[in-house]
């Protein structure tokens, strides 16, 4: 379909419009304001430094982000684990219970994520529901400790983020041709072989993109170590709203989200290279 | 035609409602999350036909960004901050003065708390509630004797059952505090020294609350630590195994003073709310809502019998040994903040 010319102008336009004022200025302003001078009274003063970014590179922040990077990297992990089968196992049902399937993966989003993390409080709280109910049904005779645990805050980021790893998966499951499997197992591989050469590779790009999907957001996620960690597993995330909201030092806030915004730029330029790697095999096992 | 006529009204109503939130009719209230009762709030309207417009914040911290970021346009009426930040924010020219001929009612607070070093004559703030930050403990699970002074907090056997307020300068007052120095030292080497002292802590912490800091015990979470006195009130109704407890070595006291900030949009309203607030009646209503002290003298003696001779919200004289009032500490403030981000940091 071809859009008619003004038309056309004033979307571009309004995205160009959108993305100037709601990306590209207030980049601008983090940008600026890490290389500035902290201010009680005007939060920031206009004197050029890079003492931020030295007090990025003290090890206790180091170790604060490589925390952070594990913990986004396991909750990944997790999501792919689960997500990868489900998406397959939804892909494969009769046409008519796939929507219904696929709305309830997006159903949660219609409450907020905050409120929904607290609902997991409530859950694993010691007193809480799954307690109470391993209490009843004597399968454990002390309540577990769950909450507060580096396990729950994992959880937390797990339940919030899984669809975003599902959803791709499903989409490249979807296009996945039943024909191409039956020619595997006609050509004599046993399932796993197909599983790893047929199925494994078609499949890439949505594993990708899942996982860049769940990753990113991962790391930046602090409420849920907030109210799932106890305020005690500090995490990227947290730093750059304490040092906005609490300590009030603006430019050592921008430095550690520039960091932060470097690192993402650095995955998704993994992702391209992987993503063109994975195009190109493909290409070449078409050829051979 | 019926249907027409009930949309009419439904519009008419809606017209009424917006003329009645006209900008002069309404009050923007800042204060500490679970810290002034619903019943109270209602009052006022009724009476003066006010919309008040309630927000919340769970640190001085928060609030003060918050009150530095706002424009004229989007700000408070009324702030409640602490007695540290009160004297912070005034000589940073972030508070408009109060003018108590407008309040009636100030003749009835506690001459022992008006006119403080943080505000001479009471110029830019009045007192809303006291209390002090000192030990919980949950006696079904922790012998009651094993908790009485702040050390305490560091035996080995409240591995992971301990509660802190999420509160820089509360958190430092017990690490000061249990090594013999002031609640609002300044000196960096105390301050590191307590910092190294609060990071042996650490492994026995399992949650940092200061938005409802009684939860965590009520949960089952934790089985002692620091809670507000307050809070611990509250909590003894709902489990009477909490109980609040003076530490040897001093709570930390505070007040938190009601304020209008400068960039206020309406004075006017904000003085009525807070005289409003210092009727006596209406102090006692909420000291024994919320469970903290009323600085209203008149308010005391109108109380409960019961609160009146509650240690944990009126304490008496002994339990205040030692205690100490948080005060500003300057440019230190930049020190404490920097343990306190490496206490939350660390990970050993």
């Amino acid at each position: 379909m071809k859009l008619r010319a003004p038309f056309r102008t004033a979307v571009v336009a309004l995205i160009w419009a959108w993305m100037l004022l709601f990306v590209f200025l207030p980049n601008l302003l983090v940008i600026v304001a890490s290389f500035l001078v902290r201010d009680d009274v005007h939060f920031v003063r206009p004197e050029a430094s890079l003492e931020s970014y030295a007090r990025l590179l003290d090890p206790v922040y180091a170790g604060v982000f490589l925390d952070s990077l594990g913990m986004a990297v396991t909750t990944t992990l997790v999501c792919l684990l689960i997500g990868y089968p489900f998406a397959y196992a939804v892909s494969r049902l009769p046409a008519r219970v796939k929507p219904l399937l696929i709305f309830l993966v997006i159903l949660p989003f219609w409450t907020n994520s905050l409120v929904r993390t607290y609902a997991m409080k409530l859950l694993l709280a010691t007193n809480g529901l799954t307690n109470q109910a391993l209490l009843g049904l004597g399968i454990v005779d002390a309540p577990l400790r769950m909450l507060y645990t580096e396990g729950a805050v994992i959880a937390g980021l797990v339940y919030v983020l899984l669809p975003f790893m599902i959803l791709p998966l499903y989409a490249v499951f979807e296009q996945l041709r039943e024909d191409l499997l039956e020619v595997s197992s006609d050509l004599g591989a046993e399932r796993w072989r197909t599983f790893r050469y047929v199925v494994l590779p078609l499949t890439m790009p949505g594993v990708l993109a899942g996982c860049l999907l769940v990753l990113i957001p991962a790391v930046g996620m602090f409420y849920v170590a907030d109210v799932l960690g106890g305020a005690r597993h500090l995490l990227i995330g947290n730093v750059i709203k304490n040092q906005f909201l609490d300590a009030r030092d603006w430019p050592f806030g921008a430095a550690a989200s520039i960091l932060l915004t470097l690192a993402m730029a650095l995955l998704l330029y993994a992702y391209y290279l992987s993503a063109r790697m994975v195009r190109r095999r493909s290409a070449d096992d078409a050829l051979a | 035609m019926k249907l027409l006529r009930t949309a009419l009204r439904v519009w008419l109503l809606g017209l009424c409602a917006t003329a009645a939130t006209a900008a002069d009719k309404v009050l923007y209230v800042y204060n500490w999350s679970e810290y002034m009762p619903e019943a109270v709030l209602e009052q006022f309207e009724d009476e003066t036909g006010i919309e008040v417009v309630y927000a919340t914040f769970d640190s001085n911290e928060a609030m003060y960004a918050k009150l530095r970021l706002v424009d004229d346009k989007n700000s408070y009426d009324v702030a409640v901050p602490s007695t540290y930040y009160v004297s912070k924010m005034r000589r940073e020219g972030l508070l408009a003065p109060i003018d108590k001929s407008r309040l009636k009612n100030f003749k009835y607070l506690d001459t022992k708390l008006v006119n403080q070093p943080f505000d001479p004559d009471n110029q830019y703030s009045v007192p809303y509630l006291w209390g002090s930050t000192g030990i919980a403990v949950n006696t079904d699970t922790v012998k009651p004797d094993a908790l009485s002074k702040w050390a305490d907090l560091w035996k080995p056997e409240f591995k992971d059952r301990l509660m802190m307020t999420n509160d820089m300068r509360e958190v430092f007052h017990v690490g000061l505090r249990v090594l013999g120095y002031s609640g609002n030292d300044t000196d960096a080497a105390h301050l590191e020294a307590a910092y190294e002292k609060l990071k042996d802590l650490m492994p026995n912490v399992r949650v940092f609350n200061s938005e409802a800091p009684r939860m965590p015990y009520l949960e089952g979470e934790t089985d002692a630590g620091m809670i507000w006195n307050g809070e611990a009130y509250v909590a003894q109704e709902e489990n009477a195994a909490i109980v609040y407890i003076y530490p040897e070595e001093g709570v930390a006291l505070w007040m938190d003073n009601l304020v209008i900030p400068k960039t206020a949009r309406n004075v006017d309203n904000a003085h009525l709310f807070i005289d409003f607030l210092l009727r006596p009646e209406i102090g006692r209503l909420i000291s024994e809502e919320i469970g903290y002290a009323s600085p209203n003298a008149e308010a005391v003696t109108l109380l409960d019998e019961e609160v009146r001779s509650n240690r944990t919200v009126y304490p008496i004289d002994a339990d205040l040994k030692n205690a100490e009032f948080q005060t500003d500490v300057g440019d230190a403030i930049t020190v404490y903040e920097k343990y306190w981000e490496l206490l939350k940091a660390g990970r050993d």
